[in-house]
């Protein structure tokens, strides 16, 4: 099992009610298993959302596998100025 | 030279400076709080940064668009917490030998910010309420 942190921001934020989540995942989740889980949680409310991903607080282009004490981000489109 | 900060508070605008000989265009952009939100009143923007990231991002963006542009220096001040209407939200300076340069860079400067930057809008409605904003224009 690894343990990570989902950071919230924004719709994910409005969307799961919360900061930050803390799971346990199965070794070898990847981000877009995790992507999938936390949209599921969110009940439809992310469905019209593109998010992007951000591993550490870097985006990942691409899928990539999980790591213990990983800090991820689910990114909504963002708007800053 | 790039000199970015994100600050909780109002932004403090560069302060003139006569010594830039090299310098024949320095190019101003300050963002400003609408009064409307798609087409609902609102009292304010609460900005929201992803605290590390946000910041490294706008670095690392200020650095390429110095990079992609035969451009000086390039200032940015952008501010997060609750911005009232009417106050600046973000503040750009840009120096550059001539105009079109500067011009060029900041539209990049700017449009890349809204692409990549994790910064989010809350916005605060007349009756105190808060949703997120819907705004995401490039």
């Amino acid at each position: 099992m690894i343990k990570v942190t989902i950071k919230c921001f924004s719709q994910v934020k409005y969307a799961l009610g919360t900061n930050e989540l803390i799971l346990e995942l199965d070794s070898g989740t990847t981000t877009s298993k995790l992507e999938q889980l936390v949209r599921e949680m969110a009940e439809g409310k992310l469905d019209d959302i593109s998010l992007r991903v951000a591993v550490n607080q870097k985006y990942v282009p691409n899928e990539v596998e999980l790591q213990d004490g990983d800090e991820v981000a689910f990114i909504p489109p963002v708007q800053g100025g | 030279m790039v000199t970015v900060e994100i600050v909780n508070g109002p932004i403090s605008f560069f302060s003139n400076d006569d010594s830039r000989e090299q310098n024949g265009a320095e190019l101003i952009f300050n963002g400003r709080v609408r009064a409307t939100e798609h087409g609902k009143n609102i009292t304010a923007l609460e900005y929201e940064q992803y605290e590390g990231m946000a910041e490294v991002e706008l670095t690392q963006l200020a650095k390429a668009t110095c990079e992609k542009f035969p451009i000086h220096d390039l200032y940015c001040k952008h501010r997060i917490g609750r911005v009232v209407v009417g106050e600046t939200s973000l503040h750009v300076v840009i120096w550059s030998k001539h105009r079109k340069e500067g011009l060029d860079a900041m539209t990049w400067f700017i449009t890349e910010l809204k692409k990549r930057i994790p910064i989010w809008k809350w916005a605060i409605l007349e009756d105190g309420s808060k949703i997120p904003s819907e705004c995401s224009h490039e």
